[in-house]
């Protein structure tokens, strides 16, 4: 069993910072090869919130500057969870249109990332940019609005059915949950959110009329009666909270709790690769829940710590030959953008207008490769989020990808970066292999090439090069990054 | 179980295995071998957001059932903002009266180029397409009209069958836009997607463009191992690479000669600049490229979307231009002039067009636009399509209807809004199974099999009856001609 105390290795540490953070590099990966699995996750998991919100004066200044944060944070792993967290409870600006409440779920979710659980689902509830995208600002006692109920339970907290395919939930559950959400608004004169009384379901008000709010009648382990979180009049702002409550308390077919469940499963999907079918993956989710008490505590540092050191976790750092043994996941179009940037310590420069471009580039943003790539950050395509694995991949979005390794690695005023000794540890090296090695080295796709895709890009280069030849830096040397950052092993890690 | 066309060219020793795995053997070959649909081609269109089905194919007046028009008036309530549709706008959009009740309907007064396409008799209207449980999330209503599953996320349903029929370096589909089209999804294939053609351009050397060639081998040896691995993510992301180079080197030359044929064929219908128009246009090229036998472009398969549908306010009525009216009149008059195309090309008989939406909207206007609803119209456009009117208009007379927070279960359906929305009267698979069957002319026994099997552990979300043989209500015919 997957220990704490085993030593990681180079190839296990690349594999670990890789997937915690944006690209691994040597120094890094030298550092957490002495390390055990429970030394490197603490590392790793133990660093301080910070409260950075994206600044800017409009959604495209904020998007360029959380990317801008992305590539030179000392805490990687925060940054993927807020990525992780803004594709699960995703919530787009193009409804919203509001930068600053995005920004400020953007802070939310970076303040939460490894919190509690149930609170940041509470924080979530009355987060503006989450109200305002799912329409918790428009649902009154007399129109209950059913969005927001709706996705709480199916996208944030239990999903559709369990691990054995049996429902959580029912349309009814939705509708009782929706009137407890009744009454929200926002405060333009506060700037803050409110509960307004007139607009709240209250059941005293309506009596034997609408009843008393019940939810899982027939679910969540509490019995044929369901459990009724109705509030005295004059306490209507406490459901929205009890909600919360209630649906932590929920119960899968088998007695196992649904959210803990829930929410491992999505997490170690992002962190390593799709589980594999029931009840195999019932076995690692519960495991991985009974070491770090998730379904008690929800303490997330806890849970991703126990993640990161699962044996199923380090099942994907394999090498080749590769099999149906060594599953794979599609990287992110950010995190293949930010970790191409940092790799190759290329900076796109900014101009006064909020742009950040890659000089001589096809484009003028870095978000604008992004959009193509399929990821335009703050506009996820919908309330559940991007698609991840095959649905990143089509010939749209892999020829923005081939278009923008292209332009990193012939960018005009980048050139002489290449070269860096970092990159290429000896200008002096004249012999392919040895080239190829060093520049797929330096990308982290060294151990994954087979010997025909080494030697495929051996045969792109000739035969031995003189490196110290300003003309066959800029076409070959160059020629070979663009190559090596469109090979499919790039995009999957 | 059918042999993949892969298995099926290495068996009949067409190419060897070896030459199937790097892709550069000689497609134009491939392709002959295996004609097995025929020129058949296959668009579907997406109305995103839930297009108002009930102010698409509207009642015109009174039929013989009883008070059809006025309570439809009473949901759709005139004033201000109103929705209502008058006799005198609707009736000269006439179509065929709906086969159950005999009352008159009429479509959108926007669709005025479909009607006239109806008129020419190409145009099939199916009435009150749903499925049981419906869901009023966009989200997951579409992926149940994209799978035709219950599943979160999965493969489309001609995506399945796009991975039953072609090999992994095949491109037998085009999705014209920014994003895979849910139905096309598989993991098998490769299915190209794009918004323009002559944009599909290979990033090559700015600077020193005869170092091309050599980048070009390379890529190609490096896909050719990852299509060859047995690790199936890197498998897909091999063939997808491969097809994308090789449409890139076919597809954007499409533009010029669509263009130079085009000026030569007798109609000359006007080019619309409307995005539907355009993603069709783009779309009319592929089918052009293929029908003259273009190496490497074998796309038979289209898809696109057109949003703005979720129109939950200002929906707009006739004559005020809003919303609705506008959208109904870029889809209307780009699928004319699209069929004209064809027409032109003589292969509008090869083709086959599917318009359809997530869900329809309630019978009862809110404010000056609709909530999310049920079921709704589905049209089916070509050649060979018997036009007219198939399935029940909505029974928006029910009393369940006109008394919202009515809740029922008629044993198939269970009933829990407090709008209650008009049953379906057509199960949307029972479309699908129509176009695979008579259309596709895949075997019924492949389709239940292997497309259309009704999710297991969902009792809620039964199928009862497949009816793949829609018949003609005036003339008796089936909906594809021979």
């Amino acid at each position: 069993m997957g220990d704490q105390n085993t030593l990681l290795g180079e190839t296990h540490a690349r594999h670990l910072l890789r997937r915690t953070g944006f690209g691994a590099l040597k120094t890094d990966v030298q550092t957490f090869a002495s390390l055990t699995r429970g030394a490197a996750a603490d590392r790793l998991t133990s660093f301080k919130p910070a409260k950075f919100r994206p600044p800017g004066r409009d959604i495209w200044r904020r998007r360029v500057s959380w990317l801008k944060y992305m590539l030179r944070t000392r805490a990687p792993l925060q940054e993927k969870l807020v990525l992780f967290w803004h594709d699960h409870f995703a919530t787009g600006n193009d409804k919203v249109q509001n930068h600053h409440w995005m920004a400020d779920q953007n802070r939310l979710l970076r303040l939460y990332c490894k919190g509690n659980f149930k609170t940041f689902v509470k924080a979530i509830n009355v987060d503006p940019a989450m109200m305002e995208y799912l329409d918790t600002f428009r649902n009154f006692k007399e129109q209950p609005n059913e969005n927001y109920a709706r996705e709480l339970m199916e996208l944030f907290t239990l999903g559709v059915t369990d691990l054995a395919g049996q429902p959580n939930y029912e349309q009814q559950d939705i509708v009782q949950i929706a009137r407890a959400f009744s009454g929200w608004g926002w405060d333009w004169s506060r700037n803050r959110v409110r509960f307004n009384d007139w607009a709240h379901d209250y059941m005293s008000e309506y009596g034997s009329e609408r009843g008393p709010k019940v939810i899982f009648r027939n679910h969540g382990g509490f019995g044929s009666s369901g459990r009724d979180f109705t509030q005295p009049n004059g306490e209507g702002p406490q459901e929205i909270s009890q909600v919360v409550d209630i649906i932590f308390e929920h119960r899968d077919s088998d007695g196992k709790s649904t959210v803990a469940r829930f929410i491992t499963k999505k997490l170690l999907e992002y962190f390593a690769h799709p589980l594999p079918p029931y009840p195999d993956n019932a076995t690692i989710i519960d495991r991985i829940i009974q070491r770090s008490a998730f379904d008690i505590e929800w303490d997330l540092r806890r849970l991703v710590r126990e993640i990161l050191v699962d044996d199923f976790f380090y099942e994907t750092a394999g090498v080749p030959p590769y099999s149906a043994s060594t599953p794979k996941s599609v990287v992110w179009p950010v995190d293949f953008v930010v970790t191409t940037l940092r790799l190759l310590r290329v900076r796109p420069r900014s101009d006064k207008w909020g742009n950040w471009y890659i000089e001589g580039g096809a484009y003028g943003n870095v978000t604008d490769y992004l959009a193509d790539m399929g990821q335009i950050l703050f506009e996820p395509p919908s309330v559940f989020g991007w698609d991840w694995e095959e649905g990143w991949i089509n010939s749209a979005t892999l020829l923005a990808r081939y278009t923008f390794a292209r332009d990193v690695a012939m960018a005009r005023g980048n050139k002489a970066q290449h070269l860096r000794p970092h990159l290429l540890m000896n200008l002096n090296l004249t012999d392919p292999g040895d080239i190829v090695d060093a520049v797929t080295e330096a990308l982290g796709i060294r151990q994954q090439l087979t010997a025909a895709e080494r030697q495929a890009l051996m045969n792109y280069l000739g035969g031995p090069l003189d490196l110290n030849d300003p003309g066959v830096r800029e076409k070959k040397l160059h020629g070979l990054f663009a190559l090596a950052l469109q090979t499919p092993h790039v995009h999957l890690h | 179980m059918s042999l993949s066309r892969r298995d099926f060219l290495i068996r009949s020793g067409l190419v060897a295995g070896g030459l199937m795995a790097n892709g550069l053997w000689s497609r134009a070959l491939v392709r002959k071998a295996f004609a097995d649909i025929g020129d058949r081609f296959l668009v579907s269109i997406f109305l995103d957001g839930g297009n108002d089905g009930l102010n698409t194919v509207v009642p015109v007046a009174n039929g013989s059932f009883a008070n059809f028009r006025t309570s439809y008036e009473i949901l759709r309530r005139s004033g201000p903002g109103g929705l209502r549709l008058s006799e005198t706008l609707l009736t000269p959009y006439a179509v065929a009266a709906d086969p159950n009740t005999n009352t008159p309907l009429a479509l959108h007064p926007g669709l005025e180029g479909l009607h006239r396409l109806y008129q020419l008799g190409k145009v099939a209207v199916v009435q009150g397409c749903g499925y049981p449980e419906y869901n009023l999330s966009h989200a997951v209503s579409r992926t149940i009209w994209e799978t035709a599953s219950r599943a979160a996320m999965g493969p489309g349903w001609l995506g399945r069958y796009l991975a039953s029929r072609y090999g992994a370096s095949d491109i037998p589909a085009l999705s014209v836009g920014y994003w895979m089209a849910g139905e096309l999804r598989q993991q098998t294939t490769s299915v190209l997607t794009s918004i323009r053609l002559s944009e599909l351009e290979f990033p090559l050397d700015n600077w020193y463009p005869d170092d091309d060639p050599a980048k070009k081998v390379a890529f190609q040896a490096v896909y050719g191992e990852a299509q060859a691995s047995s690790q199936p993510l890197l498998r897909f992301l091999g063939n997808s690479g491969q097809a994308t180079l090789t449409a890139t080197q076919a597809y954007p030359g499409l533009d010029d000669l669509y263009a130079a044929d085009r000026a030569s064929w007798l109609q000359q219908y006007n080019d619309l600049d409307s995005g539907t128009a355009r993603r069709l246009r783009e779309i009319a090229k592929v089918i052009y490229g293929v029908h003259q036998g273009v190496p490497d472009v074998g796309a038979r398969h289209f898809a696109l979307a057109n949003g703005g549908y979720d129109t939950h306010a200002n929906q707009g009525t006739v004559g005020t231009n809003q919303a609705h009216y506008e959208l109904h009149r870029e889809v209307g008059d780009a699928l004319e002039a699209f069929y004209h195309d064809l027409d032109d090309m003589g292969v509008a008989d090869k083709v086959l067009v599917m318009v359809w939406s997530e869900f329809s909207r309630r019978p009862q206007q809110n404010d000056n636009g609709t909530d999310h609803g049920s079921q709704g119209p589905v049209f089916l456009i070509g050649g060979k399509v018997n036009g007219g009117v198939y399935g029940n208009h909505p029974n928006i007379s029910d009393s369940r209807v006109l008394n919202p927070g009515a809740t029922w279960d008629d044993g198939n359906t269970k009933y829990s809004q407090d709008n209650s929305d008009p049953h379906r009267s057509t199960d949307f698979r029972d479309v699908y199974g129509a176009i695979l069957k008579h259309w596709l002319q895949i075997p019924q026994t492949e389709i239940l099999s292997s497309l259309l099997t009704p999710d297991v552990g969902d009792p809620n979300f039964y199928w009862t009856l497949p009816n793949f043989d829609f018949v003609h209500p005036g003339n008796g015919q089936p909906l594809f001609l021979p």
